[in-house]
């Protein structure tokens, strides 16, 4: 099962028989089965016929656009399951309940915890750096979190944790070339801030497949408050991930030298970096290896796939919200 | 399960249009020969499209059954390589 991922602007979006057709002047670029789709993403433009639109919807596979660059635009997906019980108690859980206190808690921790073990391993790889003082501060974020009791103080602590974790972040990057100032969105202003945006709006797209598929309202969140248009819980449910995936494959493409600063192109008046369409690809395919590599589920005890682990940990949080289980444990990775 | 189906098909007609259900379960690996990789509903529907399609006295459609150890076994030379399903670009 994969993702299509469509580049080419101005594709055509059909579907012949049981399968997905994509084709852009007149030529066929891809003809697959549908039963090995699990996922369109369009970058930039494309048109899609009403026939391939309904049989995406039918078979559930989710379809979200992107622009060129990477921005999040929308998405079109089949209905939210019929499951209203996992809703409803995800509703009951808003605001400030106890039960939304513990999974901020849990975002929270997951995240900083995952951002620690990946300072702790550089540091132990290469003994020049010194990441010391990051992973302090990161120590001195994680160590209140099950003392805090307000969602607001755990934003605190995130923010602190991700402070110090991005005032770090350079120390990771050995290629030549690159560096990493302060994070900057909106648009991203270097290569390593345009791959990191890129990488979380790829991740976002799986988490909320994930979501939806467990059932959940993806606009109702603990961590994120809500606001018109905003998929809240998957942004919340993507904190523990973010150091996990994107952040790994992003040092990962920089440090193999899979990308070159001639991958990247400026816009003259924003500023704003993009990558060019071979070097999408080649992010594309590499983000793809990772969410399908293997790794051992902490809780769970088995092998398990990244892409796999998302839903997986959104069926934790739909158990814990409705008091099956007594806790909702984050993914920690060591 | 994965799968090997053969077919032999002596009208052109019906032979295209068994040639372009197949096309939708498994991958075009030589003329008449698809490999596929399917639960066991995937197999039940492809079956049936094909049962209904075919005439059994002239035409005839057969399926090998690979274990997942003998999978790993095929060996090829030249032709058509291994479709990459974990991703598809366009």
């Amino acid at each position: 099962m994969g993702t299509v991922y469509i580049t080419q602007d101005d594709a055509f979006i059909g579907k012949t028989d049981e399968r997905l057709q994509v084709k852009a002047q007149k030529k066929t670029l891809l003809d697959v089965p549908m039963l090995k789709v699990e996922g369109v993403v369009v970058l930039g433009r494309a048109t899609i016929s009403p026939a391939a639109l309904t049989e995406l919807l039918e078979r559930k596979i989710p379809l979200s656009f992107l622009t060129g660059t990477g921005r999040y635009l929308g998405r079109l997906e089949p209905p939210l399951t019929k499951n209203i019980f996992v809703r409803s108690a995800q509703w009951q859980a808003a605001g400030d309940s106890d039960k939304a206190i513990h999974v901020v808690r849990s975002f929270i921790r997951g995240k900083l915890k995952n951002y620690r073990s990946m300072f702790l391993r550089a540091q132990r790889e290469n003994a020049a750096l010194n990441l010391q003082a990051a992973i302090t501060r990161l120590e001195q974020a994680i160590a209140p979190i099950n003392a805090t009791d307000t969602i607001d103080s755990l934003r605190g602590l995130e923010g602190a944790g991700s402070a110090a974790y991005f005032g770090g972040f350079d120390a990771l990057i050995r290629a030549d070339g690159f560096r990493f100032e302060s994070r900057r969105r909106r648009p991203p202003t270097d290569p390593v801030n345009a791959l990191l945006s890129f990488g979380y709006a790829l991740l976002l797209h799986d988490i909320q497949s994930a979501v939806n598929i467990v059932g959940f309202d993806p606009y109702l969140g603990y961590l994120h408050t809500q606001r018109y248009g905003r998929p809240s819980l998957a942004l919340d449910l993507m904190e523990e991930f973010r150091p996990l995936v994107v952040d790994a494959v992003v040092l990962a493409t920089l440090n193999r030298r899979s990308l070159t600063l001639s991958d990247f192109t400026t816009e003259a008046l924003s500023q704003a970096v993009s990558l060019s369409d071979e070097g999408r690809r080649t992010f594309l395919r590499l983000y793809e290896q990772k969410k399908q590599s293997k790794f051992k589920h902490p809780v769970l005890g088995t092998q398990c796939t990244y892409q796999e682990a998302f839903e997986i940990q959104a069926r934790l949080l739909a158990k814990y919200l409705m008091g099956e289980t007594q806790q909702y444990p984050p993914l920690v990775l060591k | 399960m994965h799968m090997v189906v053969a077919y032999d098909i002596p009208e052109d007609k019906r032979r295209t249009k068994i040639h372009k259900i197949l096309k939708s379960y498994g991958q075009w690996m030589q003329f008449s020969l698809f490999e596929c990789n399917l639960t066991e509903t995937q197999y039940t529907k492809l079956r049936n499209r094909l049962s209904k399609l075919i005439k059994p006295e002239q035409d005839s459609v057969r399926f090998y059954f690979l274990c997942a150890c003998c999978h790993n076994k095929v060996e090829r030379i030249g032709g058509e390589g291994v479709r990459d399903e974990t991703i598809f670009f366009a």
